[in-house]
């Protein structure tokens, strides 16, 4: 089952980090933004938009069929982390500059996330431990 | 952060926590009942149309941001919807702030800050 768990998070930010670079190949492919209807046509136009597409719903499926047994605080944290992921990725294909600032606030992030993932699997223990 | 920057980013923070809420009122309606029919109940109100075209709303609002600024300061900046629905779900649905939960919106809002001051 611990097997399971695993799989299941690693999948679910996966389909996040598919979802997030299609939307910037599909969002850059399309520039220049604009609020009309010509922008949207170019968005939905390219291929990677439906990347995104798949992205999120698999990151769905994947969510509810892990939450269904997974303990919610390391769902929560795995459903959030794709932060990490998506920087290092864009680092790599799109070149983006990784700045101190960046890394500084990643931490901040990441240490924020770990903390609400802790509150809640405690919560869910608490919540556990009242008779019903 | 450039103007139209800036306000794609505050609109997907008001349409993703709405989204969100919008959800939950329609989920946690304890008069839905369960199975088909639940959901025949939901799709019957408001709420959960209302979450829907707040999400559609933000797939065009994200991608727009995204395009605008370096994907990985996007998707921190981006986790400010963290904060931004604990911090909802405290008023309006009266869920209690632990003070780890406190602690982990403080240190988000703190990161989201670091990355937003240097973008």
């Amino acid at each position: 089952m611990k097997r399971f768990y695993a799989v299941g998070f690693a999948l679910l930010l996966a389909f996040d980090t598919l979802n997030l670079i299609c939307f910037k190949l599909a969002g850059t492919e399309a520039l220049p933004v604009a609020m009309d209807i010509a922008w949207l046509l170019r968005v939905f136009s390219h291929p990677w938009i439906y990347g995104a597409v798949v992205g999120y719903i698999g990151a769905f499926v994947t969510w509810m069929s892990l939450l269904k047994h997974a303990p919610i605080g390391p769902a929560f944290a795995a459903s959030h982390l794709e932060v990490i992921s998506v920087m290092l990725l864009s680092w790599w294909m799109f070149s983006e500059p990784v700045t101190a600032t960046q890394i500084a606030g990643a931490l901040a992030i990441v240490a924020g996330i770990v903390c609400l993932a802790f509150a809640e699997s405690r919560e869910e223990t608490a919540a556990d431990a009242v008779p019903a | 952060m450039h103007g139209l920057v800036l306000i794609l980013w505050l609109a997907n923070v008001l349409l993703d926590t709405s989204g969100q809420l919008a959800f939950k009122a329609a989920a946690g309606d304890d008069r839905a009942g369960d199975g088909l029919a639940r959901w025949r109940y939901m799709f019957a109100r408001p709420w959960i149309w209302a979450g829907i075209g707040c999400y559609v709303a933000e797939f065009v609002v994200w991608i727009a941001f995204l395009s605008l600024v370096p994907l990985s300061e996007g998707v921190l900046l981006g986790s400010i919807n963290i904060v931004a629905i604990m911090i909802a779900g405290r008023f309006l649905f009266s869920e209690r702030l632990s003070p780890l939960r406190v602690t982990g919106i403080l240190l988000v809002a703190a990161g989201v800050a670091i990355v937003g001051a240097g973008a």
